[in-house]
């Protein structure tokens, strides 16, 4: 896979984006948070956003949402350019960014109550009923009624996307939505992201459960020290990651020499060897193998997961760098 | 829109528990200025305002008011300064605003907003429960002003509804100050202390006559001339002065918390 940080992967189409951003660049004091960040967030994708703890992901939203202002680059939100546009764009955009933000003393209806106040789509007839569905809708109608200073964390997480879906929006962006919730709860955000992704929504998931995204998403972006290092659809960069073929036999030492001789990488793994497609293909491996009198009992297409290519992405860079590198990733602001 | 978002403001400021605390405490004050006027009997009740308010019940919401200018009028507007902005943004709140979205500058003014209605309702509470309780401790026939005329009831209502107004500007100008200081943290108790030491250090400044140069520029410095109210007729000299100050402040203050948001990230 072709991957550096000077030259991100991008696969996929030229499609409309509901959102993007070009050369994007936060510095807090000295530290540099974010930079050189090409994000495109296609019309109706469910981009999933990962990366490691401080690699840019929040800050990358939080400008994406006019929260924070950029050091350099720009921003384009539903076709209105940051920050100037966000009074257009914004209200068509629910957020959970950071964890939900509510007041203790309220209670979750309240809560939202007041959040509604102030959300200009919403008209003010139709705010007791638009609560009472979000509510229903992320299952907290039971807990409405309870001060949110006792709520627990995964209750908390669902007020959060509740008010993030108190009117219908183009855009949802949820900042690690399944924190703290349990594997029911999980499932329920799962099932709200395929609903919004059905109804026409773009969403934007930032987490670093690669589960999570694999199962959700159709798009995905990973973030590694503040820059983007490869996105686009996520079957075509689990395809292009996805080179390899996993060969059982008894005749490793042969197959092995055999296939050194044909220029042909490989290396032996469990009960026979794994070899990279790279410059070649599945029939050819097989076919030299054969000729050199290897018995192949077996050949399969290797499939990478999305944890494999994260894993690629995000530490073969980290072990060149050596140890250092930690630093900065712990150093960095949330 | 944005009377839907005054409302939910002052509807929250209404729900905290602290407020309503404060408030309750607040009209503590001129119950207590009544009882211990009025237990001490018939001597001397000290000098200046303290020496009419025997058998003058209705001046008894104005000395309350003139008393608590001083320190705990400030402090309860530098606590609803403090929740507006810097607490908003500890509890995450602020984010949840600015996304939905508030422009920031609208922001500041909803917060405005909620801090005057706010000081407006608890100094007028003040009044309303010093006017029942000095009646009904010191009772009352007319408003004595300091002038020594006594005013007809009416009059007095009159004079004490001005106060309220000028107290109440004051302490909007303070808050607003506050809420610039409010808008450059997370941590409300840096300004309520800030507030408070700014205005204790005024007011101990404003015992220098060596510094009487500096005075003019001290908010503190305007409080004892808004007395004034009490005379006949009302000298508006210094009255114009303090309120002219106020409105400085709070001008200095709205801008720079305008300036300090619209840069600010969340």
């Amino acid at each position: 896979m072709t991957t550096s940080t000077s030259a991100p992967v991008t696969t996929g189409h030229k499609t409309a984006v509901a959102a993007r951003t070009k050369g994007l660049r936060k510095e807090y004091g000295s530290t540099v948070a974010v930079d050189r960040v090409d994000l495109e967030l296609p019309e109706g994708a469910v981009l999933g956003m990962l990366g490691p703890n401080g690699s840019g992901k929040t800050t990358t939203i939080r400008m994406l949402l006019g929260l924070v202002r950029p050091t350099q680059g720009e921003i384009e939100l539903l076709g209105k350019p940051l920050p100037d546009g966000a009074e257009h764009a914004l209200p068509h955009v629910g957020a959970l960014v950071e964890g939900p933000g509510f007041h203790p003393f309220l209670s979750g209806r309240e809560n939202l109550i007041r959040c509604a106040a102030f959300e200009p789509l919403l008209p003010k007839k139709q705010i007791k009923q638009a609560v009472e569905d979000a509510l229903e809708r992320v299952g907290l109608a039971q807990a409405a009624h309870r001060r949110y200073r006792g709520y627990s964390l995964g209750m908390k997480q669902r007020l959060g996307l509740a008010a993030a879906l108190l009117v219908p929006r183009k855009l949802v962006v949820l900042d690690e939505p399944t924190n703290g919730l349990d594997p029911a709860g999980t499932r329920e955000i799962r099932k709200i992201i395929a609903d919004l992704h059905e109804q026409g929504s773009t969403v934007l998931v930032s987490s670093h459960l690669l589960s999570e995204v694999e199962a959700t998403c159709t798009h995905v972006a990973v973030l590694h020290r503040g820059t983007v290092v490869a996105q686009g659809e996520l079957t075509e960069l689990l395809q292009a990651g996805g080179s390899a073929l996993q060969v059982i036999t008894p005749d490793v030492e042969t197959a092995l020499s055999a296939l050194r001789t044909a220029k042909i990488s490989a290396r032996p793994l469990g009960e026979g060897l794994r070899v990279e497609l790279a410059g070649t293909s599945a029939p050819q491996v097989i076919e030299t193998l054969v000729k050199a009198g290897v018995g192949v009992y077996e050949a399969t297409r290797w499939k990478t997961g999305l944890e494999e290519l994260f894993a690629r992405l995000t530490e073969a860079e980290e072990a060149e760098r050596g140890m250092s590198a930690v630093d900065t990733l712990d150093g960095g602001p949330r | 829109m944005i009377t839907r978002q005054f409302g939910s403001e002052v509807r929250w400021m209404l729900r905290r528990p602290r407020t309503l605390i404060g408030l309750f405490g607040l009209i503590l004050v001129p119950i207590i200025i009544s009882f211990g006027i009025w237990s001490a009997g018939e001597g001397d009740g000290g000098p200046g305002l303290g020496a009419i308010l025997n058998g003058n019940g209705m001046v008894v919401p104005i000395f309350t008011l003139f008393l608590s200018l001083n320190l705990l009028l400030p402090l309860v507007a530098s606590i609803w300064a403090a929740d507006g902005l810097a607490g908003e943004a500890q509890h995450g709140t602020l984010r949840g605003l600015l996304v939905a979205p508030v422009s920031r500058v609208r922001l500041l003014f909803v917060k405005l907003f909620g801090l005057t209605a706010m000081s407006l309702f608890a100094v007028t509470l003040m009044a309303v429960v010093g006017i029942i309780a000095g009646t009904a401790f010191l009772g009352t026939n007319g408003m004595m002003t300091l002038s020594g005329t006594t005013l007809s009831t009416a009059e007095g209502f009159l004079r004490i509804a001005f106060f309220i107004l000028l107290v109440t500007f004051q302490m909007v100008a303070i808050g607003a100050v506050a809420l610039a200081v409010s808008s450059t943290t997370e941590h409300p108790l840096v300004v309520q202390a800030a507030t408070m030491t700014t205005i204790i250090v005024f007011q101990v400044l404003g015992q220098f006559p060596s510094l009487d140069w500096l005075h003019p520029f001290l908010i503190t410095t305007g409080f004892p001339g808004l007395i004034d109210v009490m005379r006949d007729p009302i000298p508006l000299g210094q009255i114009w002065d303090s309120t002219l100050l106020a409105g400085c402040y709070m001008l200095i203050g709205t801008g720079l918390a305008a300036m300090r948001l619209i840069t600010k990230d969340s």
